[in-house]
């Protein structure tokens, strides 16, 4: 038996594992996003793609890809920005670095759900700190501008310590060496940042990339917790609408279909960044 | 279909049979000696060791039957969540359910209860609120007994409305006249503050403006939530907070507890909100302890004034395999004098209106027994298989007329043709 039979063997078993924890959940909800399946009127009949072409039509639905396409672009290029400048400042070395680095990841350690409860109470336009600092009665969660932009900075606050850390880590493995060279030839700090520290860089920023575009296209528990969808649905993202269909008005067949549609997107989304790591890599 | 839906089940059964014939032996040899019914619901406020007593007290009183009671998460979309996906599975792990209001021709539809119709005679259906009454009724069939009552109230501060002279008022145009005046002379505080944050309670608030005009939104089959009384009662709410400046802004982002923290520190002169806030005005060392009133809320001139109904309601799973002791239960929890001990305990209200008039309860909860006109005039809202599908509507529509996104005629046509659809596209 050469150690190649053997791999097959275990990667077939880890194929059924995945199978059953994944993709029939995956065969069922494409089942069940070609019926109309209401479960309390005991309805369930196969309508082909009529759910499909509904959605097309749907307001709600072209409101929702809106914002959630609007958090994902906003939250994560502002969280690589912050990042990068953040790990970039941390990599150099200074006194207390260890108990910076720890106290930097604080708001990723704490659970989304209570960190929007906290910062629920923060935007509160009455007793909230942000208004009290500012001395202003802005209402943050309550107004149409502001909410979506509330939310996204919320999620800012919490995830940038996590692209931080994962550029950091980037930026570690690169040589000091080629820095060394770069200023013995004499490049200027802009010249060093754009020639050396971004194309190696690249890779990490990347994997940094695909995480968080994946992670902030499914946004729910922030956004659901600091507005539930409101004021009139201009913070409701798809996973909330999807939420909603499913769990509150129990249209299995419809909810299944948005459902589709998301992993739909987040499969595109995936493809497309994983070609520009591949190329990276190969270049 | 059923074969795919059934096949995972089928295949990692083997895996289990050990645990589950466990189980069932288990099971077996506790029903030898006693039954064990399962009783969820959400969770109960304050001390939980009175509620624990009450069904010792039914044990005692039922030997051979014992009661499990479990708490559920508690968010009520997670409760009806736990439900539907439990009940959908015809899941026979629990007996006894407490409901929201809302819940039950929506269960009842699907089949998940039980008639309950012979637990209640029909001499003893005045006994209970007419509104909770017309909740648990579908189809002319009764599937919940109503277990304890809430409903909307106006809470007012009486010192401040007697320094002005003012009494209560009795409709919106009073209580708008009555807050630009007060506030014009004091400074820090607000006129009238209400929850219009996009979720159930925005529903809640903003039928009570309805009813007030004489409005509905569901009435016998038709659906008339596109109307004159309607318009002029959603523009209403939106000139409280534009036109008339009594009500901050801040009321769009509001749930409850945002909107008692700010009165109980003495910030507000009027608030809608439920009477579980009494209490804790009460306190002592609240700011305005004492100085609070309440009353029904206002109407429109020549129109009723109605209050939103809440409040929980218990039902038997259909797929309980105790049906008779889960019913015990029932009409025990429901019974004279259970609900008179879990007033007196724990400050539920009691859905029998015999007991408003209780000498105990008026001496120990004056507050309770003095809401007999709230509850007589509560209402429910709109008792239809649909309602989680018609408040999902209704929710962003009315917090769009709210926030000035739309006009209240643009919101409540689109409320309309979306309602006209659900109703017609489920059927």
């Amino acid at each position: 038996m050469t150690i190649k039979d053997s791999g097959y063997r275990f990667v077939i078993s880890a194929l059924i594992l995945l199978s059953l924890v994944s993709i029939y959940p995956l065969v069922y909800v494409l089942y069940l996003s070609l019926h109309r399946r209401l479960l309390i009127f005991d309805i369930s009949r196969f309508v082909g793609l009529e759910n499909y072409l509904f959605l097309l039509k749907d307001d709600r639905f072209w409101n929702a890809l809106k914002n959630t396409v609007y958090f994902t672009v906003v939250s994560v290029s502002m969280e690589l920005f912050l990042g990068l400048s953040i790990a970039m400042l941390l990599n150099r070395t200074f006194m207390f670095k260890g108990i910076v680095r720890a106290l930097v990841l604080i708001p990723w350690a704490i659970p989304t759900v209570v960190s929007a409860r906290m910062w629920e109470w923060m935007y509160n336009t009455d007793f909230g700190i942000l208004n009290y600092m500012l001395g202003a009665k802005i209402n943050w969660l309550g107004s149409p501008f502001w909410a979506m932009n509330a939310a996204i900075f919320m999620d800012v606050w919490k995830t940038t310590p996590f692209v931080a850390i994962l550029l950091m880590a980037g930026l570690h493995v690169i040589p000091q060496d080629i820095y060394h060279a770069a200023r013995v030839d004499g490049a200027e700090n802009l010249a060093i940042f754009r020639k050396i520290t971004l194309p190696l860089l690249k890779p990490v920023i990347l994997v940094v990339l695909i995480f968080r575009t994946l992670d902030a296209f499914r946004v729910f528990d922030a956004v659901y917790v600091l507005t539930g969808g409101g004021p009139a649905n201009t913070t409701e993202t798809l996973s909330i609408y999807a939420y909603k269909t499913l769990f509150q008005t129990l249209q299995f067949g419809y909810g299944s279909a948005l459902s589709v549609v998301i992993f739909l997107c987040i499969g595109s989304i995936s493809i497309f960044y994983i070609r520009l790591l591949s190329r990276g890599i190969k270049q | 279909m059923s074969l795919q839906r059934h096949l995972l089940p089928v295949l990692i059964l083997p895996l289990f049979l050990p645990f589950i014939s466990g189980c069932i032996q288990e099971k077996g040899r506790q029903e030898g000696k006693e039954t064990v019914i399962i009783f969820k619901h959400g969770k109960i406020a304050g001390d939980p060791e009175p509620f624990r007593q009450l069904l010792d007290r039914f044990e005692k009183e039922n030997p051979g039957i014992k009661v499990n009671d479990e708490t559920l998460p508690a968010s009520t979309d997670e409760q009806h969540q736990f439900y539907a996906i439990n009940l959908e599975g015809r899941s026979s792990d629990f007996d006894v359910l407490s409901m929201d209001v809302i819940w039950v021709p929506e269960f009842a539809r699907a089949g998940w209860l039980m008639d309950l119709g012979h637990l209640i005679q029909e001499g003893e259906r005045d006994e209970f609120f007419p509104g909770p009454m017309h909740a648990v009724t579908y189809n002319e069939k009764i599937y919940a007994i109503p277990w304890y009552i809430d409903a909307g109230l106006l809470y007012y501060r009486k010192d401040i409305l007697d320094k002005y002279g003012f009494l209560p008022p009795k409709i919106w145009d009073e209580l708008v006249h009555q807050a630009k005046t007060i506030t014009k002379n004091e400074s820090d505080l607000y006129g009238f503050i209400w929850q219009g944050k996009q979720y159930e309670g925005l529903v809640c608030n903003v039928l009570e403006y309805f009813w007030s005009n004489g409005g509905d939104v569901i009435r016998g089959r038709e659906i008339v939530v596109n109307s004159i009384e309607n318009v002029t009662a959603l523009r209403l709410m939106r000139d409280l907070i534009v036109t008339y400046a009594v009500t901050p802004p801040l009321v769009t982002t509001a749930i409850e507890e945002p909107t008692r923290h700010i009165f109980g520190n003495g910030r507000a002169i009027f608030m809608r909100n439920w009477p579980y806030a009494w209490n804790i005005f009460e306190r002592e060392g609240s700011p305005v302890k004492g100085k609070v009133g309440i009353s029904t809320l206002p109407s429109f001139p020549g129109k009723e004034s109605a209050s939103t109904l809440g409040g929980w309601q218990l039902g038997i799973n259909r797929y309980s395999r105790h049906p008779d002791a889960a019913e015990r239960l029932i009409r025990f929890l429901t019974s004279y004098e259970a609900q008179k001990t879990f007033a007196l305990t724990i400050g539920y209200k009691p859905t029998r209106k015999s007991l408003y008039r209780d000498r105990d309860l008026m001496k120990e909860q004056p507050f309770i027994t003095g809401l007999y006109d709230v509850f007589m005039k509560a209402r429910p809202r709109p008792v239809t298989p649909y309602y989680m599908m018609v408040t999902q509507v209704m929710q962003p529509e009315f917090s769009a007329a709210l926030s000035g996104i739309k006009t209240p005629e643009e919101a409540l046509s689109s409320v309309q043709r979306q309602i006209e659809h659900i109703m017609g596209v489920a059927r």
